[in-house]
Order: C-alpha cells, then sequence, then structure tokens
C-alpha cells in the first residue's frame, strides 16, 4: 500500500493505483485525451503530464504507478508550461471549426485551451497541415479526420472492447489519420460510444449531428428498455424534444450503451407514434377508443383475459393485476413470462429481449396468476373471449390468439408494434414520458424518470387501466404510479 | 483480382514466423520478404497477410503506411530513397530532393514514364554519420551533394549500378 503526496495532500493507495487514478480520488483532475478508465493506457497524448520529484524529466500521470514516498506536483510553473506546450502541439493542424463543430461546449481541446493554455496560435493558417474532412463511415458516425488528435481511444475500443478491430492509425508523423479498410463500414454493435469516447470533434454521431447545441441539453437519468440488461442511460432533451441517450457508467452494468438501446429513443417521436387510440383500422379518439374497450370487456364478464408485459414497468404491470383481480374480477390472468437470461455477446446485449422479466416477477409473487401454457389452454378451449395486454407480449401466445381469435385490446405506444388482428389499441405513455420501474437481469432495480412529456392527450398505461375500468363502473383509485404498485411490493 | 500467397512464400513466411513467440511479431519480417518477392505490398496482399498472421487487416495495413520502407505500388527500376530526417535535413537533403525533382520532372512518390526511376523521401536511413544520404534500392550513396548526384544518375542511366534486390 504505497503512500504518495499530492499537491501537497497524501493518500494511500492500492498498489498499481496510477497517479492519476490517486490524484482522482483526492478530488485533483488532472487532463486527460488518451486516457480512459475503461481502454487499456496508451500514454501517447502528454496532456497528464505531472512533476514527480527527483524524477528528471515530467512523467505521464495515467502511466506512473503511485510508489512509496512519491512526492508529485500537478500545478506547478513547469507542469503548466508543459501542458500549454502539449496543447499548442495537438492544435498545430487543427482546424477553427469550432462554430460548425458539433463538439463544441464538451471538447476537450476548447476546455483544455480554456484552462491551461490561451496561448496565441504561432502557427498561420496556411502553414496547416489539412487532413480529409467528414466522410460518414459506417450507419452511426461521421469521422473527420482533420479534428483528430490521434488520441487513439477509438482504435483502443474497437480493438478492446468490440474486439473488431477495424481501426488503426494509418501513416506516419503530421500526416497520420485514423482509418479502416477500404471500402468496409464501422458498423459494430457498439460503434456510436466512439463518438463519446472520442475527446475532440473528430468522430460524430450522425443521429446527433447538427441538431442541437450541447448546452442547450437537459440531462434526465433513464433506464435502457432494449433489453434485460437494463443498461443505465440518460436522455439528453431539450423543450421537449430528445435529442440523444448516453451512458451512465456504472460498475454494477455499464460502462458503454449499445447503437440499438441508444436509438429506441426515435420510437418516442417516430411518424407512427399513436396519440389515439386504434379500432380495428381506423383512428378514433382516446375516449370513445376507451368506451369501445370498456364495453367488449363488459360483454365478456368471466371470460376476459389480461396478459401482462416483460416490456411494462412493475407500476403498469401491477396496474394491469389491479384490473383483472378488482375490476374484470377474472381468474385468466397471467404475469409468468420465463425466459433465459445473460449477455449474449460477452458485452452488453441480453439473451433476454425484454426490459422486466424479472420485474413482473414481483408482480406475480404477490398477485399470483396462471401461466402461460395455461392461459394458452383456456384460449383454445374457447373460454376466453376477450385479451387484453400489451402489443408485444401478445407474441408470447400468439398461436392461442391465431386459433381462438379472441377480441384483443392492447396497449401500443407506436402502430408499428400492434399486433396483426388486434380489435383495440389504446396508446400509452412511453418510460421516456412517465417514470416506471425495472428489474434487470442482475435483479437490479431501475427507475426511469419522464425527460419529456407524452402527445396531447396519453396517459401512462396506469392510467387508462383506471379509465377502463371506470367505464365499466369499477373504481380502481389509480392516481399515480404510487397507487398503481397496489399491493406490489418494490 | 484475387491475390494468393504461394505455398513457397508461405513455406518461408512459416519459418520465419517460428523464429519468434509470437506469431503477429513477423509481421515485418514477412512484409519485407513479401515485398522482396513482388516488388511492393499490394492492398490484397495485405488482407491475405492478415488472414495468415491472424492479424486485424487494419494492424497490417498501419504498419505497411507507417513505414517508408514499404512500397504500396509497384516501383520503378531504381528506387531513389532520400533521408529526410534532421541529420541528412541540415545537411543538404531538401536541396538533393529539389534538384532530383527538377531533373526527373517527377514528385515525391512518383514514378518516371519510362519506369526507370521512383523518388521517395523516407524517413531515418540510419546512416546520420554520413549525411545526407540516399538508398537506391538496396545500396546507400553516402556524403553526397549535387555533383556527386549528377554523376550518380548517369552512371544508372548508363547501367553502370546494378538494380538491387532483383
Amino acid at each position: 500500500m504505497p503512500k504518495l503526496t499530492i499537491d501537497g495532500k497524501s493518500i494511500e493507495v492500492a498498489k498499481g493505483t496510477t497517479v492519476l487514478e490517486a490524484a482522482a480520488k483526492l478530488g485533483v483532475y488532472i487532463p486527460r485525451y488518451c486516457y480512459h478508465p475503461s481502454l487499456s493506457i496508451s500514454g501517447n497524448c502528454r496532456m497528464c503530464l505531472v512533476e514527480v520529484e527527483k524524477a528528471p524529466k515530467l512523467l505521464t500521470a495515467c502511466s506512473t504507478e503511485a510508489a512509496e514516498g512519491m512526492v508529485v506536483r500537478t500545478d506547478s510553473e513547469k507542469v503548466k508550461a508543459a501542458r500549454r506546450d502539449v496543447l499548442e502541439y495537438l492544435l498545430i493542424n487543427h482546424p477553427l471549426d469550432c462554430p460548425i463543430c458539433d463538439q463544441a461546449g464538451e471538447c476537450g481541446l476548447q476546455d483544455y485551451y480554456m484552462e491551461y493554455s490561451l496561448k496565441k496560435s504561432r502557427f498561420a493558417a496556411a502553414d496547416k497541415v489539412t487532413r480529409q474532412k467528414r466522410r460518414a463511415l459506417g450507419p452511426h458516425l461521421v469521422l473527420d479526420n482533420e479534428r483528430c488528435i490521434l488520441c487513439t481511444r477509438c482504435v483502443r475500443f474497437c480493438s478492446e472492447v468490440t474486439k473488431t478491430s477495424e481501426l488503426e492509425v494509418m501513416e506516419r508523423a503530421d500526416h497520420s489519420f485514423i482509418d479502416l479498410k477500404e471500402g468496409k463500414a464501422l458498423d459494430n454493435d457498439y460503434s456510436m460510444n466512439i463518438a463519446d469516447l472520442c475527446p475532440v470533434g473528430a468522430w460524430t454521431s450522425r443521429d446527433f449531428r447538427f441538431k442541437q447545441r450541447v448546452w442547450f441539453l437537459k440531462k434526465t437519468p433513464t433506464v435502457c428498455l432494449g433489453c434485460a440488461t437494463g443498461c443505465l442511460a440518460e436522455a439528453q432533451h431539450n423543450e421537449n424534444v430528445i435529442y440523444r441517450v448516453m451512458p451512465r457508467p456504472n460498475a454494477e452494468t455499464n460502462t458503454w450503451l449499445c447503437d440499438r438501446g441508444r436509438l429506441a429513443y426515435k420510437a418516442v417521436t417516430a411518424g407512427d407514434r399513436l396519440a389515439k387510440g386504434f379500432i380495428k383500422n381506423g383512428l378514433i379518439d382516446l375516449e370513445p377508443a376507451l368506451r369501445e374497450a370498456a364495453t367488449r370487456i363488459d360483454e365478456a364478464k368471466g371470460a376476459v383475459a389480461v396478459l401482462g408485459s416483460p416490456w411494462l414497468s412493475i407500476e403498469d404491470n401491477a396496474a394491469l393485476a389491479a384490473l383483472a383481480i378488482e375490476a374484470v374480477k377474472t381468474e385468466n390472468f397471467c404475469f409468468d413470462f420465463p425466459a433465459e437470461q445473460g449477455i449474449k455477446d460477452g458485452i452488453l446485449i441480453n439473451k433476454d429481449a425484454a426490459p422486466n422479466t424479472a420485474g413482473v416477477k414481483l408482480v406475480k409473487a404477490a398477485r399470483g396468476g396462471i401461466s402461460l401454457e395455461e392461459l394458452s389452454r383456456r384460449l383454445l378451449a374457447g373460454q376466453i373471449k376477450v385479451v387484453i395486454t400489451e402489443a408485444r407480449a401478445a407474441g408470447f401466445i400468439k398461436e392461442a390468439l391465431k386459433a381462438a381469435a379472441p377480441r384483443l385490446i392492447t396497449f401500443a405506444t407506436n402502430r408499428g408494434e400492434i399486433p396483426q388482428g388486434a380489435y383495440a389499441t389504446l396508446p400509452y405513455a412511453s418510460y421516456f414520458e412517465t417514470p416506471g420501474t425495472f428489474v434487470n437481469y442482475q435483479g437490479l432495480k431501475r427507475r426511469t424518470e419522464p425527460a419529456v412529456t407524452p402527445p396531447e392527450g396519453v396517459k401512462p398505461l396506469w392510467g387508462l387501466v383506471n379509465k377502463l375500468a371506470a367505464y365499466s363502473g369499477d373504481s380502481l383509485h389509480l392516481n399515480s404510479s404510487e397507487d398503481a404498485l397496489k399491493g406490489v411490493k418494490l | 483480382m484475387a491475390f494468393k500467397l504461394t505455398e513457397d512464400f508461405k513455406a518461408r513466411a512459416e519459418k520465419l514466423c517460428a523464429r519468434y513467440p509470437r506469431r503477429d511479431a513477423a509481421l515485418i519480417p514477412v512484409l519485407l520478404e513479401l515485398q522482396k518477392e513482388a516488388g511492393y505490398v499490394a492492398e490484397e496482399a495485405m488482407d491475405e497477410l492478415a488472414k495468415f498472421l491472424a492479424l486485424p487487416y487494419a494492424r497490417v495495413k498501419a504498419v505497411v503506411t507507417f513505414y517508408t520502407m514499404f512500397n504500396r505500388e509497384p516501383a520503378g527500376k531504381y528506387h531513389l530513397q532520400v533521408c529526410r530526417n534532421i541529420s541528412c535535413h541540415m545537411a543538404g537533403a531538401p536541396g538533393l530532393l529539389a534538384r532530383l525533382r527538377a531533373k526527373l520532372g517527377i514528385g515525391e512518390g512518383e514514378t518516371t514514364k519510362d519506369g526507370l526511376f521512383t523518388l521517395s523521401a523516407v524517413e531515418c536511413l540510419g546512416a546520420c554519420g554520413a549525411a545526407p544520404v540516399m538508398q537506391v534500392n538496396e545500396d546507400y550513396f553516402e556524403n553526397l551533394n549535387g555533383e556527386k548526384l549528377d554523376a550518380l544518375l548517369e552512371d544508372i542511366k548508363h547501367g553502370r549500378l546494378r538494380a538491387g534486390g532483383r
């Protein structure tokens, strides 16, 4: 356990800890470009140089192991001068793109220049070595080699995290640049992380480019609902529009986010987003749709089934359980979704595509219900005339639905989700618009916070359930997501 | 055009690989061997080599493009490689390069129409003590100046220098 002093403060750290990590523990920030906590140490950018007593030269804090009795200075004149010089080097060939660069506002070059350099350029624009400007490399990314400072974070990400090794530094010295095989696309399941990793504006996201200046973005914690991994994420939005979703790195589950999960937010404003109800194939206002659905449920009393959904929050599943037990008063309800869980690709993507398989188990434990097989059996036996479920969950009993052809009342956020043959569809607020609790494959409870408001008139699913019951003359008293839990313990 | 590594080449490459604890460590020797045989390292060859050494293609390409000693296209009969690093630079390499550009009518990285000369500015040739230095195919010519360079070009044109390596 070496003990060292950094800027006059001493700290004892585990063997193998680097000076940069030890400094972070003390709250001393050391600027860096190539260093990334989840990638191997490269030590190429030289931005983290610090002064170590008895060392003849400045040392890179990212690659220097803390040693017993080490005395480190991160704020001496020598260090400050080194930072200025490193920045001057990095900026020699960097274009003056800031006004049209997407990275502006979260750019390492801008930030460090303001903080450590403020030095006037000694190079005329005409002296700059120009490199290739923006070009699309793959479905999600744009690369502007002229802005690149060759920190190689992207190269290391592709070789160490995705293990696809598409990228390398080509050529040499001031004409070197990042590239991949000619004609190939940078298309792995995690490519958009590279836009986050890039400390400058070299890699930008095609989805986010030019949509919004980063300093306008507000951040709301959310959970990726793309699969059972349940990565912690952050919705970044402005004026009620989500512009991008970024990972919230955490030790338990994720440092990164997969491309599919990152783009899932697009459904919120997609062209097929539902703001009204559907009866058969006709759009209809929510209230008449609810009334129609309630009438069909009343008609079939005793022959109604309610199926929960691993795509819905615990609150919404609990509301469905309350609907079945307290309003419809049926025994035909099912909150049982067996699924194989575990990381599929060694990185983040789960074998279970639904986000809340584990969370629905809590509803089942509290409220009981029949199994999926039993529900199918009852359907096929003709005991069920109306099925109420979430659109994607209908897929679990697809065959039985096809054979028994009951009236299917579904909840959906987008038209594309509606299963074939649905009788009525009710639009509900997505989990970017309403809070919800989910349990991921590790059994960790995670909550989404509303980042934006739903389209006019669209309610959370528990609110629809409350109304459905009310139209049938039953009062469930579901006035908030907490009410919706109804006996289900989180 | 599909490029295929010959069985004969593969056998030689295997011997090179056997010299190192890891297969990928043989990349540079194998590339040199390939260039000796074909005169240059073709794009398709990089693909084949990557498979042969179980390396990502990008790694092979990065190494080939990093080193000036690898030709990425066929060179002329005489490959004039002028060192442009610090010692040679200070001892007059820019003058030599300018002279060659003017005399041959080509820029760096280009080949004369008759296919006789290719001109390159290369990184350190490791002969700083004899700067400025130019390598012609496999041979070094040291302590060069304008007159020596002119004489050397005349010699080459009249076939008084063997085409090294071939």
